[in-house]
């Protein structure tokens, strides 16, 4: 019987292992170069930035001078409080609404209760855009155009079928002994709702939190189409107008650009386990 | 599990339900239902019947840019299906692995691009390709691929490449995620029973674990598929609503948005716009019912 | 068949010592069982033999060549996983062909071992059903089947029948002892379940708290425990305990007097024992019978306890006394048939002083020395 000695097995190993963090290293370095590159540079007066695009800044071409122009531009914090309000406002009624709904579902058997689910899940896949007709002219109808509310009822409905869809199958797993003890001391439906169930699926709200979240603040769609007007602007909205005037204002567009990245990346950095953990414990399904 | 129903039941479905219908359901029948209708040149808009749908599919100014659309929209599908999920595959594979240090911090680190604005993801690589900065080139030379650099995004034959290619930078780590949730929900059982019977990682990784996570590979090619099909933020960012050069960036997607807004010189038309938008839903139905009967129904989802 | 030899090994999670000093040898064709309570170690060890596992210290040899880094194919072994670990996407013949495939064994070869391997087990009828189509019961041959038929020199179960129910796990023990028979093939059984143990193992291995206890036949383990604890896992209901002090010792005699009161004489080798020293006395639950004169004098040498009765469970076949002394200490009798004994009455229970077990006060056994029970070790 032959017999691989134990350093050969061990550099099997290694040289195994090698390949493995080659191919996610190296892709890695791929996802991060851009970013990377984009952050370096938005510290460089525009000569450094051209003639060395690839180095760090030094002292002769480090430079604040971007950023200073970026903020102030008054109008950026003012599109940023767009995105925050249309955001937060948005999300803060998918999750109640979103939780309500699933939990009408997969609660009560009611005539219709299929249908209503697969009427649900239908949103999931005909994306809302191509309805964008007919929104637009019923925003009109509505008074709503260059509104901020337009903005968050039409991200209401784009986020509510994959919320409800999410947190439904959370709430299936919630142990039937819970609900039925509940019942049984006479707790009312709404009591049950909001303080026995809710907060065991605190996991799945998160999930469906961040899901939501970032199409909605980075989407351009909607508001290029329902709230172009400066009042309304979305940052997304306004870093792109900003590119698209200070287009070879390099280190102002640079500077503009990473501030745009900073709020994601802290806060994907300070909730990316919860995130990822909440991805892979309920996304497959 | 279920419980009678009652008012309460209402309470709670009839808020989210109404907003649903109000603004994604019923604009979406009534985008269907605005297709049938013709604009004149008066504004004045009178049922038209399928009018609409001939000047779209029969009238060469029309058809001209809808099939070129089409076509680069089943290119730019080609490309995130060929390149991006087997991407994911391979680095969702790598991911699960046991013993692999570091592995959070990667996952971590992949992921990121998808949270990032495409704006900002349009622009950065609009830079990092733009032969006026010249990063690209410097690196391509610094590796000897000098002369292969090209103004990749300003080439009509390069142009959709370069964009398909930036979104599956962008977007791998979506597939890459689902991909990874499914192989780590293999157990561990099952692997070490194949390693037992003397399967090494590439046999284990062909025969045991690929198998078993091909339904998630059928629901990654469908998000793609109806992704790919919506696709529109990118090209915007990057080429602007007329996705030059010349068209050859056009999709569906910026097609759909020019015919209902107009550019330029040429009024938007609501109408068309309306029907250009029914043909896609019916291409995104038609090719999702496809795959469905022709692919899914013979992947069954193992018990394990 | 294969002779497995297991030399000081250990196993370390980081600094955190799993497994010590585990010095084993397992004979060609024997069916060696390790028991023990959850967290022992022994599915550990098992998998360190397959080679599922790393092994931190020690060497261990099949048939004389040392395998500590070979792959668990090259060790020519075939493991029966507790879970079955069935391929959901294959069909049972697939399943059962797959390591046939893996070693380069042609079609018609395949399919031939993989049919009589198939009768053997009566699931010949199910090779083209997928696995999720089957009974716990027939996944569980399926597996088995899958080990068969690939020949190996050396059987692993890990606790293969802790997922049948009750009917079902004592059927299916009895064909793995017919299986073991006619295929004369060495195993290595884990299970937490000492019923399963004394009746399926050649030799039992009791395990705890990553060390080796006692390894010897059933019978050994019965009789002469090494430990409080062997002598605890080992017989159902477990083994009463009393407390009791050393009044004379020597090499074949034990004088003691138990905490009630009762002077003793057991016939035990008491040479480490101290005078004075504290000591427990094990006694079976088998070995206590209800006898007359509760509240009478102590006769001498009589290994009687007078209590109060807390619960009778009647089994049919036999039946089981619960008895709490004055002291609060409880004691369990069991004895065959009925009985007429009702909570609440006092009764006496007697266990004959060549039955006790001695243990000392660091709860190692003193040997028993009855003629009878040196007969049977």
């Amino acid at each position: 019987m032959s017999q691989i000695s134990t350093p050969a097995r061990r550099a099997a190993g290694i040289g195994r292992a090698a390949l493995v963090h080659l191919t996610l290293g190296g892709y890695s370095l791929l996802v991060l170069f851009p970013i990377v590159l984009v952050l370096l540079n938005s510290f460089k007066t525009r000569q450094g930035i051209f003639d060395d695009p690839l180095g760090l800044p030094t002292a002769l071409t480090l430079t604040l001078s971007g950023y200073a122009k970026v903020m102030g531009d008054a109008a950026m914090g003012h599109m940023f409080l767009n995105s925050a309000i249309v955001t937060g406002v948005a999300l803060a009624a998918i999750l109640l609404l979103g939780a309500m709904a699933a939990w009408g579902l997969t609660e009560y058997g009611f005539r219709g209760n299929r249908l209503l689910s697969l009427f649900l899940a239908f949103g999931i896949m005909v994306p809302i855009r191509l309805g964008s007709v007919a929104i637009l002219q019923t925003m009109v109808a509505l008074n709503l155009v260059n509104t901020l509310t337009a903005l968050v009822l039409v991200y209401i409905a784009q986020g509510l079928p994959l919320a409800v869809m999410i947190l439904s199958e959370f709430m299936h797993q919630v142990p039937q002994e819970l609900k039925d003890a509940a019942r049984c001391d006479g707790v009312g439906e709404y009591r049950i709702f909001f303080q026995v169930v809710l907060p065991l699926i605190r996991p799945a709200i998160a999930t469906v939190a961040v899901f939501t979240m970032v199409p909605i603040w980075n989407d351009l769609w909607f508001p290029l189409i329902l709230a172009p007007s400066e009042e309304t602007q979305t940052i997304t909205l306004g870093v792109q107008q900003f590119i698209g005037q200070y287009a070879t204002d390099w280190n102002g567009v640079l500077a503009a650009l990473s501030l745009a990245v900073l709020p994601i990346l802290v806060l994907y950095a300070l909730f990316s386990r919860q995130l990822i953990r909440g991805i892979t414990a309920g996304a497959v399904k | 599990m279920k419980q009678k129903s009652g008012w309460h039941v209402l309470v709670f479905l009839a808020p989210a339900v109404l907003v649903y219908t109000a603004f994604s359901a019923w604009p979406l029948l009534a985008t269907l239902r605005l297709s049938l209708y013709g604009t004149d040149d008066t504004g004045a808009v009178s049922f038209a019947g399928l009018a609409n749908f001939h000047r779209l599919l029969f009238e060469d100014h029309w058809f001209g840019a809808f099939r070129n659309a089409m076509v680069n929209n089943l290119e730019f599908f080609a490309i995130n299906s060929l390149v991006q999920n087997p991407i994911a595959l391979l680095l969702a594979a790598l991911l699960s692995l046991r013993g692999v240090r570091g592995a959070t911090a990667y996952r971590t680190v992949l992921f990121l691009p998808t949270l990032l604005s495409v704006v900002i993801i349009g622009f950065t690589w609009q830079l990092i390709l733009s032969p006026l900065w010249g990063v690209t080139e410097k690196l391509m030379t610094a590796i000897g691929l000098g002369d292969w650099f090209g103004p990749w995004l300003g080439q009509e034959s390069t142009a959709l490449t370069t964009v398909s290619l930036i979104s599956v930078w962008q977007f791998v780590g979506i597939p890459m995620m689902l991909i990874y949730a499914a192989l780590i929900a293999i157990p561990d059982e099952i692997v070490e029973a194949a390693a037992v019977e003397g399967a090494g990682p590439w046999r284990i990784f062909w025969q045991i674990r690929l198998p078993l996570i091909l339904p998630t590979l059928g629901l990654v090619n469908i998000l793609t598929f109806v992704g790919n099909f919506n696709a529109f933020d990118l090209i915007y960012a990057v080429k602007g609503a007329l996705a030059g050069p010349n068209f050859s960036t056009d999709l569906l997607g910026t097609l759909f948005y020019r015919t209902f807004f107009g550019y330029q010189s040429e009024m938007g038309s609501a109408t068309m716009g309306a029907a250009l938008a029914t043909l896609k839903i019916l291409v995104i139905l038609v090719g999702v019912g496809l795959y469905f009967f022709a692919i899914q129904r013979r992947l069954q989802r193992f018990a394990l | 068949m294969a002779q497995v030899e297991l030399s000081k090994i250990s196993k370390n999670y980081g600094s955190q010592p799993v497994l010590q000093d585990i010095d084993l040898r397992i004979g060609d064709g024997e069916l060696v069982v390790l028991v023990g309570p959850s967290g022992c170690g022994k599915s550990t060890l098992l998998r360190m033999i397959c080679g599922l596992e790393d092994i931190s210290g020690g060497e261990l040899r099949i048939d004389g060549v040392v395998v500590n880094d070979l792959p668990p194919m090259q060790r020519g072994i075939a493991m029966v996983f507790q879970s079955y670990a069935l391929y959901p996407h294959m069909t049972v013949r697939g399943n059962m062909a797959f390591g046939l495939k893996i070693q380069g064994a042609g079609k018609a070869e395949r399919d031939e071992r993989v049919v009589a391997a198939a009768k053997a087990l009566h699931i010949d009828h199910l090779l083209d059903r997928l696995p999720r189509e089957l009974s716990g019961g027939q996944r569980q041959r399926v597996a088995i089947g899958r080990a068969i038929v690939r020949q190996p020199r050396l059987f692993l179960f890990d606790e293969p029948l802790s997922n049948l129910d009750a009917a079902l796990r004592v059927k299916t023990r009895i064909e793995l002892a017919r299986l073991h028979r006619e295929l004369a093939a060495t195993m290595v059984y884990v299970t937490h379940d000492q019923v399963e143990a004394m009746t399926l193992g050649d030799r039992i291995v009791v395990m705890h708290a990553g060390r080796i206890q006692q390894a010897g036949t059933p019978l050994e383990l019965y009789e002469h425990p090494a430990n409080r604890f062997v002598a605890s896992f080992i017989g159902s209901p477990t083994i009463n305990v009393v407390s009791a002090t050393v009044l004379s010792a020597n090499p074949r005699r034990v004088g003691l007097e138990l905490q009630g009161g009762a002077v003793i004489d057991v016939p035990a080798d008491g040479s480490r024992l101290q005078l004075g020293a504290r000591v427990e006395v094990g006694i079976r639950p088998e070995h206590l019978g209800v006898v007359a004169g509760h509240g009478s004098a102590q006769l001498a040498n009589d290994c009687r306890f007078d209590g109060e009765v807390t619960l009778v469970e009647q089994l049919g076949e036999s039946h089981l006394i619960y008895l709490r002394l004055p002291d609060g200490v409880e004691l369990v009798a069991r004895s065959a048939g009925h009985t007429k004994v009702r909570i609440g009455d006092r009764i006496a229970l007697r266990a004959e002083v060549e039955r006790l077990y001695l243990f000392d006060g660091a709860g190692v056994a003193c040997r028993r020395l009855a003629s009878d029970i040196l007969a049977a070790a």
